[in-house]
């Protein structure tokens, strides 16, 4: 038999107990960052769909484009304890890699791509902006997280 | 007099932790399966692709490289929900501890 008496010590134990214990390690579900990751997914697959064509007739569209990653990765970099979805970005933005980064370099610097391999680099940046999307939404939802505290 | 069920707080706490890792985990293991049976499916393809000129060895080297980030980055996820699951852990702990303590109350 393990019931103990209710003492001012045992509370304040539970209480720093919870204090400690109700310390987050990883941000909460962002509407606003879940919607960013989305839509830029569709916006770089359409974009990515002309890369079998010269770079320059969709420069205004790659910029466009650039600059909403650039202000989508911002957003998540100023959220606090987010820096597990900033490393994603890092890896899918980098241009010395072989996801969006690189494939937007090698399209500036070699034109125009074949068929297939835009094709296949399709599904594998799609897939890249997946894993945001799915750590996003599986983050706990602010009403949660308030239940918590 | 006061009294608070440490049995039942030991007992609840070992089901959460239970329910919420072996969730975890099953989800982690899929994942991983998943992403190797696509990768292998695909790298076949990329072969097949390449052997008939439809993707050069650059490109090729460059799909394989990209599966490699890509592999990092569902490490990443995977990172990333293990600390959900850990704040789920602690969020239901206080819970529970809580829940006992406020029952012990008169």
């Amino acid at each position: 038999m393990s019931k103990h008496i209710i003492n001012p010590m045992r509370i304040s134990l539970l209480l720093l107990l919870g204090v400690f214990t109700g310390c987050s390690t990883i941000a909460t579900y962002d509407q606003e960052a879940y919607k960013n990751a989305t839509s830029l997914k569709v916006d770089t697959l359409v974009v990515m769909s002309k890369a079998n064509e010269a770079l320059s007739s969709h420069s205004s569209e790659v910029a466009k484009l650039t600059i909403a990653l650039d202000k989508a990765y911002e957003y998540d970099r100023n959220r606090p304890l987010n820096d597990i979805t900033v490393k994603m970005w890092d890896k899918l933005r980098n241009p010395n890699g072989d996801l969006l980064g690189g494939f937007l370099r090698e399209w500036k610097e070699d034109g125009p791509m074949l068929p297939k391999y835009v094709q296949h680099k399709k599904q594998q940046i799609s897939e890249g902006f997946d894993t945001i999307i799915q750590l996003e939404s599986g983050k706990m939802k602010p009403a949660e997280a308030e239940k918590k505290l | 007099m006061a009294t608070i069920d440490w049995n039942l707080i030991e007992k609840q706490t070992a089901t959460l932790a239970e329910t919420l890792l072996n969730g975890f985990v099953k989800q982690a293991v899929n994942d991983a399966r998943d992403f190797k049976q696509r990768a292998e499916k695909q790298i076949a393809e990329w072969l097949v692709d390449l052997a008939k000129g439809d993707i050069t060895r650059k490109n090729f080297a460059s799909l394989v490289r990209g599966e490699r980030d890509l592999a990092e980055m569902h490490l990443l996820k995977q990172e990333g929900l293990s600390k959900v699951t850990l704040d789920t852990f602690t969020g239901g702990f206080i819970e529970i501890v809580l829940n006992a303590a406020l029952a012990a109350i008169p």
